[in-house]
């Protein structure tokens, strides 16, 4: 195999840590300009390059993450939402007490908890019809 | 601010560029201070674009690679604006009390 088809595959590999539509839109472009940043016959990313690109399809994927929001569905019934969500938040916070009670506790709470703080989150957003 | 942005902005401001163009020309602005790496100009790219200061231009294959020009938009060269001025005017307080003191010779 050749130096430069080696070195794509090590950066499309990389390229694939980011979330999809960030590489749908710039994944082609960012090959282009990795592969012209690359010295002749090199085969591997330099090390630098290679951290540089795992921190920021991480901190692509944190900024995704952020993007989560209620459907147009759940503004419209505000009403009904709102205490469904609170009540699932509420029930995930007294599931993680009893499991914490029967000493099963520390990794149950940290799934739960994030998501019983998502519910609020979410019942918040719809109650102040805060636009996404 | 970002000083990355700053000069990413600056890059585009003297016309449209490609992404690998970009980094040459920031590198270069910056007398080889600033080497952007592609994840870095990417996610700024990304996120420049999402504030609509600078829009995608016109898209090349060269050697069968993508090339996308990005150009400055008008809210981006008045954001740009606004930002160099800002810089220049806390330099020009900075270097004229120096110089008031005695401290460095500004011309």
């Amino acid at each position: 195999m050749t130096a430069s088809t080696d070195l794509e595959r090590r950066y499309r590999r990389l390229l694939a840590l980011y979330p999809r539509a960030f590489r749908r839109e710039h994944e082609q472009e960012m090959l282009s300009v990795l592969l012209a940043g690359a010295a002749e016959g090199q085969r591997r990313p330099r090390l630098a390059e290679a951290v540089d690109l795992l921190a920021n399809a991480i901190l692509m994927r944190v900024l995704v993450l952020t993007l989560i929001k209620p459907s147009a569905w759940e503004y419209r019934h505000a009403r009904v939402m709102v205490p469904v969500r609170v009540m699932i938040g509420i029930w995930l916070i007294v599931l993680t007490a009893i499991f914490y009670g029967s000493g099963r506790g520390g990794w149950w709470g940290l799934l739960l908890l994030p998501a019983a703080g998502l519910h609020f989150y979410f019942a918040y957003r719809i109650r102040h019809a805060v636009p996404s | 601010m970002q000083e990355a942005t700053f000069l990413i902005l600056t890059a585009l401001a003297g016309g449209s560029q490609h992404g690998y163009g970009i980094i040459t020309d920031v590198k270069q602005i910056s007398n080889g201070r600033v080497g952007l790496r592609a994840g870095t100009l990417y996610t700024a790219l990304d996120r420049l674009r999402r504030e609509k200061l600078i829009d995608a231009d016109r898209e090349e294959i060269v050697e069968n690679r993508l090339r996308r020009y990005y150009r400055l938009t008008p809210a981006g060269a008045e954001r740009l604006g606004e930002e160099a001025a800002r810089l220049r005017s806390n330099a020009g307080v900075a270097l004229s009390r120096l110089d008031a003191g005695g401290r460095v010779a500004t011309t």
